[in-house]
């Protein structure tokens, strides 16, 4: 069983990393924020007890699964939402309204800037962001799991309820498309 | 996979981890206040049951039952609705087999006591029928 301190210390190291992950997915800070607390009650809730090697790849299936459910509330809220707005005349800024514009309004907002080295290295930085974004949400999943939170094929595919030849498949996928994209906007890594 | 792919994908990740270092304050304040919100609500190991002898007091319950009770309670709630539904589908089905039989008996009734038709004689098959009844 973990203790209070190993949990603590796991939340501690993977709670940044679990908020890129989530606003790469949700795009709104606020709902990405809302999601990783959740995912963290959920785990300490219902996963406190288990052995803390355990407790990445438990994380990272309650972090997806809390994600999903944003998105199926989500959708819920806003199939609502167009049907009481098709009473009125708004439902051509519903159609004109995409989402991207709102991440970069909200990217802006990280940090002050100094001197131009630390605004390229920013900019590049941001690019890289809404590359990741940009991927299809399976190949993101995956990506950030195997390379970013270090698990491993094994603990992906459970996390994910796939394969791991699925796995495999969408790293392999996901790295080519950055490569690529990144490529077109001049950005060699 | 290809080394260089490998190579690729561990620079992106220093960069993700780059970016993930430079989150706002308020943000990072925000993370740790739902990293205590959650160990805060740890599950606790399970606890080993002792049985240990306790008093109680009218008017007054014993600290562990309550939760003992709770978790009866959920329990009854779901198993008293199942119990509830397998009841009610057994009450229809006896009803629907009790109107089954009802039905045919008012249906042979009607046809026993009936007058027979004056075509039925003309029938020969029917004339066998009684022929072979009288045998």
């Amino acid at each position: 069983m973990a203790t209070d301190k190993e949990l603590s210390d796991f939340l501690a190291d993977v709670e940044r990393r679990a908020f890129k992950q989530a606003l790469y997915a949700v795009r709104k800070e606020e709902s990405a924020l809302d999601v990783v607390q959740d995912a963290m009650i959920k785990l300490a809730e219902k996963y406190g007890d288990k052995p803390a090697a355990e407790l990445p790849m438990l994380f990272q299936r309650i972090l997806q699964n809390t994600i999903r459910d944003y998105f199926r509330r989500e959708k819920v809220r806003s199939s609502w939402i167009s049907l009481f707005s098709s009473f009125g005349n708004k439902q051509e800024d519903q159609e004109n309204f995409d989402a991207m514009d709102m991440v970069e309004a909200e990217e802006g907002s990280y940090g002050a800037e100094t001197g131009l080295g630390r605004l390229e290295r920013k900019q590049v930085l941001q690019l890289i962001e809404t590359e990741v974004q940009n991927l299809p949400a399976r190949q993101r999943e995956a990506f950030l799991m195997r390379y970013w939170q270090d698990l491993n094929v094994a603990e992906t595919a459970t996390a994910m309820g796939c394969s791991e030849g699925s796995v495999k498949t969408h790293c392999s996928r996901a790295t080519h498309t950055l490569a690529q994209a990144l490529k077109a906007k001049g950005i060699y890594l | 996979m290809k080394t260089k792919e490998l190579d690729f994908a561990y620079k992106l990740r220093h960069a993700l981890d780059q970016s993930a270092s430079d989150l706002p304050t308020k943000t990072a304040e925000r993370l740790a206040s739902a990293r205590n919100i959650a160990l805060s609500r740890k599950k606790q190991e399970s606890a080993v049951h002792v049985v240990a002898p306790q008093v109680a007091f009218a008017g007054r319950s014993a600290g562990s039952s309550s939760p003992k009770l709770f978790a009866w309670i959920s329990r009854a709630g779901l198993v008293i609705p199942l119990a509830a539904l397998v009841f009610g589908l057994m009450g229809i089905y006896q009803f629907e087999q009790r109107q089954q039989i009802i039905e045919s008996a008012a249906i042979d009734a009607e046809v026993l006591t009936d007058d027979l038709p004056l075509s039925a004689y003309l029938d020969n098959g029917f004339g066998a029928f009684l022929a072979k009844g009288e045998d």
